[in-house]
């Protein structure tokens, strides 16, 4: 899978603390640079479907397990709201996820997995709103208030004995650990000379939505010959690795919390995975994962279309085999297709997740800058969970009800050129009270606030192809030997914490060097590096047409589905750095001979 | 299988075959993962890497073995007659290890600094359907990857003693090896036949036992969490290697396991369980056996919560049924291990051949005579599960007499060495993929002299605590087993707690979980929250004062994990019965110790909580 990992550090001490949310930011302003490109005021392309997170509401469909779970939230309350450090919130989610998972290796079946789980999360709040348990400690180096991750067992089906009994033995581990997370709070703030004052915890709209129950479909058999024939065209020569792999989940979760939100959501999802590998002669592992989701596996691509994946990363894996090891650069580049869409995803999108600006410990990157211009004029960013479809690809972040039971909403993020908002989960911080919808968790995790679809628009652009023209004049104007074009990344990680450098590095996968003359070179070892607000104010053009990065996100949350979707950009300079390379080297052998051997 | 042209051929011609397991009803069917083709052709491989594997200016590979795994398991787990968990798990898969310099001096049984993982050893998945072309292939790619770890390992190693690292350097790396052209004295195993045993349980009959079973607790009160679970496994394992091993072996068990926690009026956490395995779920208890069991846990743990706390106490101690397999099986067994630690490894390694200098004089109570013996399939009447054709790394199983009246004859010797002389006795055992094959007990029978019946046993205990003075004595019937009972109940902050006293909790046995005060007129009265604390292996030499003529069989699955680390992390997955482990068995007498002493509880405290179960 791919995966974007976050390293979000969690520690330490005082920091400068800028203002939140408001204009008056005691961090200068840098002036975004205005671009010398005379650009269209034509948009690029985006069309997209949604759909609306009360759709699709079919009340007569409800499980009795929402009764259940409800029941005990009201037991429960009625004695723990009346205790010395009384509760103040409590909320069950039950997870149900079948995983179907088949996986081939060169034409043989490696994996068949179908297994059903059924998790359950407990989240209890003791204290009130203004200050709880949940609150992060100034000094939390062993992270011993930090939250646990943990999945409890819950039996499957809706017997009421079964079910009462394991959300009553979680409930009880959670409000003991509540009290202990308390008194350390408690603590804490005597301790302190600066005391944050935005309350913990927001209000949110109860709600009841229940979902008709999934259903998951499809033709193992068929399923296990397709990724056979797929692997055995994926795996050639001196490849160290050629895999095929469909994974397809059907997902019911169950959510409900002492405010009397009951939601009941069933979905399908279904990926494909095709991934090759090699070693390099000087050992680098170069590798090419090409990754389709959908919601369903009858949304999965063709056999005629996996053909063209395989011969894609087939031939994008012999070009950098034969590829040179690229040099450390700074100059003009394109981020073309999803390589873009990762980018803002890494150096943009997790620096706008709210919970960042009210962490001392996190570097606050954009919590000054709201209202303020931070890219071009042209561009505008905005995330949409309810988003199904953008350009007729369906989207892989989209949910009705995120993981705190808040209604999915569109919230913009930059418009035109300026910073106008954040994503948002029930914790709140100075100028946003509330959430819109952003709380995302994997089971056993404690929900923050995460990417859904992340769209980036662009009001004026060009042709791809005036794009790369563009991309020339400016190699010129700025007199470098050449220029780089990135068409794909695989992922990255970006620093978000106080205690270190504010900057971000990811991992194109492919990378070209394009010359004066336009002449392109594939390069391999190259990682893309540099700090957020310089890369923003860097960018100079769009193209017209939009590409979707589809995949699973990681951090402090666990993993998530995402998307982000946006044109091709312009950068006036990007630094690159020569990316790691093991000490190692290929097999010492040739692969063994296969002439006498039947697949 | 066809005739393979090892490299060593001519040094195997004498091999001689495995010693005869009793045969288990051969219902089953032959692997269709792994066929004569699938060996032929990772053996093709392993000739072809013999031959020409080969870093200029690096060694070569004086020794390459291959082990094919495949594991087919069902599991079912339940609550409150609910299904909770329930799943197969089929997949295979090959690993080399691969040895570079000699049998005198290899990259073997040392510790990279901060490299744990590189030892010569690489695994990978291989397909769930016979593939001659992938399974050359992946042997060609796991060949090369344990070899280039090889050849790490060794200038690491290398680097070490140079420096002044605590090697032996008169013991040899691998013993029992063939050099300067002499037949090897450890004989490898030629043995293709495959081991048929009966099929699997299906997972649906495990669930609906499960759920029976588990139902019991519906009725019962005081209990907060509770389950029955139900495993059956089949393990079947392929051996290469470079000097002649070719050998097949299978080993196939099923599990149960009830177990219910509580909590004591003072809020102590309370836990019993009841784990019983098998080779087939016929060796199980019936489903009224066990709904019986259900109801003596749930019995148990109401008596635990209304039972006094001890945790002062120092005296002698009755160890009776499995209170006795566990004091052996915590504190005994893991000492009789013959591989030495491992070069560069932990000094703390509770495992590591601890009674190498003692082989030879007496190191136990003269009372006490101990066996291990892989080849026996029953023992106290029952199916043992500690049986093997073939130890893990491919040697021959023998009967292994450990101790007699006391004298260490020898020690569990896999083919690491910790004397110049030792050779494997076909005790290699190892948790997981890589790693350092250890000298490990699988079924080990204890017996002695004098032995008693179980009432006079108790007797003695009573007339022992009143020659002391002592207003009463201690009997211990059963240890707790985290693997069952390690739920996570803990907080964020009490893990951390927990950890930070690793290095004193790691030494103790587990706590007792039913343990009786014997009053001088030989009433037992239940008491909770004992623990004692560490016993040293001389509490094996001085301490043992009787052993009663009734014997306990009990099989479980041994862990490397310490006690601590499997709390730590929340003991088995999904509340299955555990499946990861040492095959093993003890059967014993009832034991009488001398003189222990008790630390204070180690089991944590918590509130009681606000709420009563919800009504059933």
């Amino acid at each position: 899978m791919r995966r974007i990992v976050t390293v979000g550090a969690l520690l330490m001490m005082g920091c400068p603390g800028g203002g939140t949310g408001s204009s008056k930011g005691q961090v200068p302003i840098p002036p975004v640079i205005e671009g010398s490109f005379d650009l269209p005021t034509i948009p690029a392309k985006i069309e997209t479907t949604a759909s609306q997170p009360m759709d699709g509401d079919t009340p007569s469909a409800r499980s009795p397990l929402l009764d259940v779970m409800l029941g005990e939230t009201k037991r429960e309350m009625d004695a723990l709201s009346k205790q010395p450090d009384p509760a103040y919130y409590l909320a069950y989610q039950i997870v149900e996820r079948r995983t179907v998972n088949l996986e081939t290796e060169g034409g043989a079946l490696i994996a068949d997995r179908d297994a059903t789980a059924r998790s359950l999360d407990v989240e209890v709040r003791v204290g009130s709103p203004a200050l709880d348990n949940t609150r992060r400690l100034q000094d939390d180096q062993s992270g011993v208030n930090g939250p646990l991750f943990r999945t409890s067992i819950v039996p499957f089906g809706d017997d009421k004995v079964a079910i009462s009994n394991a959300l009553w033995v979680e409930t009880d581990r959670r409000y003991r650990e509540a009290l202990l997370g308390l008194s350390y709070v408690r603590q804490d703030l005597r301790t302190l000379k600066t005391k944050e004052t935005a309350p913990d915890f927001s209000h949110a709209k109860t709600e009841t939505y229940v979902g008709a129950p999934a259903t998951l479909t499809f033709d193992k058999a068929q399923w296990i010959e397709r990724l056979k024939r797929c692997s055995a065209k994926a795996l050639k020569g001196s490849a160290t690795r050629g895999s095929c792999e469909v994974t397809f989940t059907l997902n019911t979760v169950w959510f409900t919390n002492s405010e009397g939100t009951a939601i009941q959501q069933s979905w399908t999802q279904a990926e494909l995975a095709v991934s090759v590998g090699v070693k390099s002669d000087d050992g680098q592992n170069l590798n090419r994962l090409e990754q389709r989701f959908g919601r369903s596996p009858a949304d999965l691509p063709s056999d005629a279309e996996i053909d063209e994946v395989i011969a894609e990363v087939n031939a994008d894996l012999d070009a950098l085999h034969a590829a040179p090891r690229a040099e450390p650069y700074v100059g003009p580049a394109i981020l073309e297709g999803r390589a873009s869409g990762v980018f803002f995803h890494e150096v943009f999108g997790h620096r706008i997740e709210g919970h960042r600006q009210k962490d001392s410990t996190e570097g606050q990157t954009f919590g000054s800058y709201i209202g303020k211009l931070i890219g071009p004029e042209w561009l505008s960013v905005y995330d949409d969970p309810t988003l199904l479809t953008l350009n007729g690809l369906q989207l892989n972040g989209f949910y009705r009800f995120d993981d705190e039971g808040v209604r999915a909403q569109r919230v913009d993020l930059i418009k035109d050129g300026q910073l106008v908002g954040f994503n948002t989960n029930r914790n709140p911080f100075k100028g946003f009270e509330t959430s819109n919808g952003h709380g995302r968790r994997q089971p056993g995790m404690s929900s923050v606030a995460r990417q859904g679809n992340l769209v980036v628009e662009a009001a004026k652009s060009v042709p791809r192809e005036d794009l790369q023209k563009m991309l020339l004049e400016e190699i010129k104007k700025q007199n470098r030997p050449y220029g780089m074009v990135f068409t794909d990344i695989s992922g990255g990680y970006t620093l978000t914490s106080s205690f270190t450098p504010q900057a971000f590095k990811v991992h194109p996968v492919m990378a070209y060097r394009i010359y004066p003359d336009g002449k392109r070179e594939l390069v391999r070892g190259v990682d893309i590096v540099g700090t957020p607000l310089l890369a923003l104010q860097s960018i100079r053009a769009a193209s017209r047409e939009i590409e979707t990065f589809n995949g699973v996100c990681g951090a402090e949350s666990g993993y998530v589905p995402v998307s982000a979707s946006a044109p091709s950009l312009l950068v006036e300079r990007l630094e690159t750095d020569r990316g790691f390379v093991p000490d190692d080297r290929p097999p010492v052998l040739g692969p063994p001979s296969v002439s006498k051997e039947s697949p | 299988m066809k005739k393979l042209a090892f490299i060593i051929a001519a040094l195997v011609a004498q091999a001689p075959a495995a010693q005869a397991v009793a045969p288990v009803v051969p219902v089953g069917e032959a692997s269709k993962a792994v066929t004569d083709e699938i060996i032929d052709a990772i053996a093709e491989e392993m000739n072809r890497a013999m031959q020409q594997l080969e870093i200029p200016g690096a060694p070569k590979p004086y020794f390459i073995a291959y082990k094919v795994t495949e594991v087919d398991v069902n599991h079912a787990a339940a609550s409150l007659g609910q299904t909770t968990s329930k799943e197969n798990q089929h997949f295979v898969t090959l690993e080399a290890r691969v040895r570079i310099g000699s049998p005198k001096l290899d990259n073997s049984n040392f510790v990279i600094p901060q490299g744990e993982s590189i030892d010569g050893v690489s695994t990978i998945s291989l397909p769930l359907e016979a593939t001659p072309r992938i399974a050359r292939r992946s042997a060609w790619l796991v060949t090369d990857t344990a070899y280039k770890e090889a050849l790490y390992q060794l200038q690491a190693k290398l680097d070490s003693r140079r420096s002044g690292g605590t090697g032996r350097r008169d013991v040899p790396s691998l013993s029992g090896a063939a050099e300067d052209g002499k037949a090897p004295a450890t004989r490898p195993v030629i043995d293709d036949k495959p081991v048929l045993v009966p099929a699997l349980e299906s997972i649906e009959d495990l669930e609906k036992r499960a759920k029976l079973v588990s139902a019991v607790f519906r009725d019962q009160t005081g209990i907060r969490e509770s389950r029955a679970a139900l495993t059956s496994y089949l393990e079947r394992r392929w051996y290469l290697s470079t000097e002649g091993t070719s050998v097949t072996d299978t080993r196939r068990a099923s599990g149960v396991v009830v177990a219910a926690s509580g909590q004591a009026d003072d809020g102590q956490p309370l836990a019993d369980y009841f784990l019983r395995y098998g080779h087939t779920a016929k060796d199980l208890p019936t489903d009224k056996e066990l709904e019986g069991e259900a109801k003596t846990i749930a019995a148990n743990i109401a008596a635990l919560a209304k039972a006094p706390v001890l945790e002062k106490y120092s005296g002698p101690v009755l160890f009776e049924g499995e209170g006795a397999v566990g004091i052996v099986r915590s504190t005994l067994a893991p000492q009789l291990g013959g591989t030495p630690l491992a070069e560069g490894g932990s000094a703390n390694d509770p495992y590591a051949g601890g009674l190498v200098d003692l082989v030879g004089v007496r190191a136990f109570s003269p009372l006490l005579t101990m066996v291990d013996d892989p080849t026996a399939t029953t023992g106290g009447g029952k199916a043992l599960i500690g049986s093997y054709k073939v130890d893990d790394e491919g040697t021959a199983a023998q009967r292994v007499e450990v101790a007699k009246a006391g004298l260490l004859s020898t020690l569990l010797n896999s083919r690491t060495p910790a004397n110049k002389d030792d050779l494997s006795n076909g005790h290699a055992r190892v948790q997981g993929e890589g790693g350092v094959f250890r000298g490990s007990a699988t079924n080990l029978f204890i017996t002695g002299k004098g032995a008693i019946a179980r009432k006079a046993l108790q007797a003695k205990l009573v007339a022992t605590g009143k020659s002391e003075k002592l207003p009463f004595t201690l009997v211990i019937t059963r240890f707790d087993d985290a693997a069952i009972t390690g739920a996570p109940e803990y907080a964020q902050r009490e893990l951390v707690q927990l950890y930070s006293q690793r290095d004193k909790v790691l030494k103790l046995p587990p706590p007792a979980i039913l343990a009786y005060k014997v009053l001088p007129n030989g009433k037992r009265e239940l008491v909770r929250g004992v623990q004692l604390r560490e016993i040293p292996i001389t509490v094996w030499k001085d301490n043992v004062v009787g052993l009663s003529k009734e014997t306990t069989t009990y099989n479980f699955l041994a862990s490397n994990q310490p006690e601590l680390l499997l709390r730590l992390s929340g003991g088995t997955d999904n509340g299955y019965v555990p499946s990861g482990g040492i095959e093993s068995a003890v059967i014993t007498p009832d034991i009488l110790l001398k003189s222990l002493t008790l630390t204070g509880s180690s089991v944590p405290e918590r509130a009681a909580p606000v709420l009563a179960p919800p009504k059933q």
